[in-house]
């Protein structure tokens, strides 16, 4: 029989590759003049379950703020187009790092060990924010356990401009000169927002070591097995009364939901009123020559689905919302087999009024 | 002794490593030196039992295909046509089990209940349909079906156009699709490529038009050892029993798990800012896969329907996450532009280290494992740029 071979091609940075990233803490490269700074470090906590039970997250603090620097997901980043971002990271707990999830920045302000280092105990993270929209923000140490454990946050870059629409009076992006005219209103202004973030948890995953399973060792990260559904932190007993996943808005206005999937599962939404996606990934859906977009706002009518894969964002557009409570519902679905998780659903509110 | 078990216990493996070229690499590279310029492509090909050697050291029984009396690999050798080519494609089954074949896609590009051939060398059964619409396509046994593609059976078909320009008589823009059919917004993107202004305002990808040479394939799998073990020891498992009991352990890019696949330069792209690669990504496997690339956006160009025909997209959204599903193709961009969140500085950074590079791994991060642990000795692998704006 014939053997396929995979001979090592240096057993040295096999080692390094998985086992032993690069850890250090650096001066920030070609560092320059900033607008945004912040601040953020490890830090865990309880996080109450379905059942009453009690299971460990790991996530950023903000050390700035206290008493309320143990939410989860991490706290809320908002940043303008445009702006320059440092974030001064000092992990504790051992070497983590802060990955700007769907910004671009250099690989050394990208935090990925593997291509570049692990924060050891500080560094100065620096990105400058070139287009609007919905970004992610998260741990890349051991990334198959510490995504999981919590270490994200939502990580958004609004535009400059406001809206003369008082009424609507923020705008998702810039419209600028040259946008070719679409069925919506250009920058996609709106009044209220909904930011939903949707996980799965398996609970035994929260009992392992920081460094579980990266020497190779088998501590079954392979196998994940979601028990919990939830929306913000909130668990989806909750998700339909709780300030964080409930948002009240003036009927007749436009709404913007910024949805993510922060889970490890086929994420399907079921949106309940006519509406537009209008961003993907922190890309605006528009056609503009010069600026070089091909893309163009998508129509989803009332019970449209929508499948939000693992770690994508979508913004999706509502405009005049109508008088009533409108459900967001998420349904999660195993990644191999595409069946829903048993409990597998977690259900948002918009309430109009 | 494990690999992994080596690694611990010193380096005396060092002195054994020797750079290897992969097999997808070499088999890319000859079967462009093969690839037809006429109206016929041929094709000969082999179905055999291989033992396939994991990236920890441990070994499972798979299937592969090979060119005839060539080295067999998973996945199976790209084949590349041109539109309007007619595709003979001649298969021998020389592995001790019946096995199939099929163009997923292709009408007329289907066999199946292949025996296993008595060793006189003449038993071979042909394929032969014409190549018609540009993009990529699967090749699978499509017998026994998910077990003998996800078992290794797999591989790549690409049909290129006949005359690909994105801006007509000019022809000074390639593109991998031919204009008639392309939509708007992929010929503008095309288009668009290399332009440093448009409409007398600076553009997004000053440098280069993409060019043929520009191009890589993805074709990602997983592995359950335990199921490779079973089948290969004769037991008999039936699909809905091999589907509901799949628990892969190996997550692979072109059959290469991460270390290997990141220095693979037939996987890696590489290349200048201001080069436009593009990135032919498919799943042969059961698992969806949620690929996510740092440094740059993708463009989605195509998306395969259930029946494995590209679907030429009209808006060509830009992703840093795409969903694959089992058996899904998209062919993607990636632009190689100047990663565009780096503050304003003079190109090159002075104090960054050269080449940048940046992962694409996949988000649904149970793929970042080998065997239980070890990220990311999976589902990853690296891209890297190697200088400032490229110019033509
Ligand atoms: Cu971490
Ligand atoms: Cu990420």
């Amino acid at each position: 029989m014939t053997t396929i071979y995979r001979p090592i091609s240096d057993p040295l940075e096999y080692d390094t590759f998985g086992c032993h990233p690069f850890e250090n803490d650096p001066a920030t490269p070609d560092r320059t003049t900033r607008q945004v700074f912040l601040r953020r470090q490890v830090a865990d906590w309880n996080v109450d379950m379905k059942d009453g039970s009690q299971l460990q997250f790991w996530g950023f603090k903000d050390p700035d703020v206290s008493g309320s620097d143990s939410p989860w997901p991490s706290k809320l980043i908002r940043v303008k187009q445009g702006q320059v971002f440092h974030c001064e990271f000092k992990p504790t707990k051992g070497a983590h790092t802060i990955h700007w999830h769907g910004i671009e920045p250099t690989p050394m302000n990208d935090g990925v060990g593997h291509t570049s280092f692990e924060v050891k105990s500080s560094y100065v993270y620096q990105w400058c924010a070139h287009q609007a929209g919905t970004y992610l923000y998260h741990c890349h140490k051991n990334t198959v356990l510490h995504f999981e454990m919590g270490m994200y946050g939502v990580l958004i870059v609004d535009p400059l401009t406001k809206n003369p629409d008082t009424k609507n009076p923020n705008y998702l992006y810039d419209p600028v000169a040259g946008d070719v005219p679409s069925a919506i209103t250009p920058g996609a202004p709106y009044s209220a927002e909904s930011i939903l973030v949707f996980d799965d948890v398996d609970p035994v995953w929260h009992k392992l070591d920081h460094n579980a399973g990266m020497c190779g060792d088998d501590v079954g990260l392979d196998k994940f097995n979601p028990t919990y559904f939830l929306i913000n932190g909130v668990h989806n007993g909750r998700t339909q009364t709780d300030t964080r996943t409930v948002t009240r808005m003036t009927a007749g206005r436009h709404l913007l939901l910024r949805v993510a999937n922060a889970s490890y599962s086929r994420l399907h939404i079921t949106l309940p009123f006519n509406c537009y996606i209008v961003e993907v990934d922190g890309r605006p859906l528009r056609t503009n020559r010069p600026k070089g977009w091909f893309s163009a706002p998508e129509y989803k009518a009332a019970g449209s689905k929508l499948e939000v894969g693992v770690a994508q964002r979508y913004a999706i557009w509502a405009p005049e919302v109508p008088r009533g409570d409108h459900q967001i519902i998420g349904n999660f679905h195993h990644w191999i087999t595409n069946k829903r998780h048993f409990d597998g659903t977690a259900i948002a509110k918009i309430v109009a009024l | 002794m494990r690999r992994r078990e080596f690694l611990k216990y010193g380096s005396a493996m060092a002195a054994f490593a020797t750079v290897s070229t992969s097999l997808p690499a070499i088999l890319s590279a000859q079967t462009s030196e093969d690839a037809p310029t006429g109206e016929k492509a041929d094709f000969d090909l082999e179905i055999v039992d291989v033992d396939v050697e994991l990236i920890d050291g441990s070994v499972v029984p798979m299937y592969a295909f090979a060119p005839t009396g060539k080295t067999a690999s998973i996945p199976g050798p790209i084949l590349r046509v041109t539109q309007g080519d007619t595709v003979r494609i001649d298969i021998r089954n020389s592995s001790t089990r019946p096995h199939g074949f099929q163009i997923v896609g292709q009408s007329n590009a289907v066999v199946s209940g292949l025996a296993p051939a008595d060793g006189d060398g003449e038993d071979k059964t042909r394929i032969e349909f014409v190549a018609t619409k540009p993009g990529t396509y699967f090749y699978v046994d499509g017998d026994n079906s998910p077990i003998n593609r996800v078992l290794g059976l797999y591989g790549a078909l690409i049909v290129e156009p006949k005359n690909g320009y994105a801006d007509g008589a000019a022809k000074k823009k390639p593109m991998p699709y031919a204009p008639g059919a392309a939509t708007p917004a992929m010929k503008s993107l095309f288009t668009a490529l290399g332009e440093a202004t448009i409409d007398g305002k600076p553009a997004r990808f000053p440098g280069k038009p993409w060019q043929k040479e520009r191009e890589y394939v993805w074709i990602f799998n997983q592995i359950d050892p335990v199921m490779c073990r079973r089948i290969g020891g004769g037991e008999l498992v039936t699909p809905a029993e091999f589907e509901s009991q799949f628990h892969p352990r190996y997550f692979t890019i072109n059959g290469l798990c991460g270390l290997d696949s990141a220095h693979d330069k037939a996987t890696c792209p590489t290349g200048r800012a201001g080069e436009p690669a593009l990135i032919r990504c498919m799943n042969a496997g059961l698992a969806t896969h949620s690929p996510h690339i740092h440094g740059n956006h993708v463009f989605v160009l195509t998306e395969s329907n259930k029946n494995g025909l590209p679907v030429y997209q009209t808006s060509l959204n830009e992703h840093d996450v795409w969903t694959m599903p089992p058996m899904m193709i998209k062919d993607v961009l990636l632009p190689f532009t100047t990663p565009p969140d780096v503050p304003p500085a003079p190109w090159r950074m002075v104090q960054e280290k050269y080449p940048l590079r940046y992962p694409m791994h996949c988000h649904n991060e149970i793929s970042q494992t080998s065997a239980g642990g070890s990220y990311p000795m999976g589902l990853v692998t690296d891209w890297h740029i190697d200088g400032p704006v490229a110019t033509s």
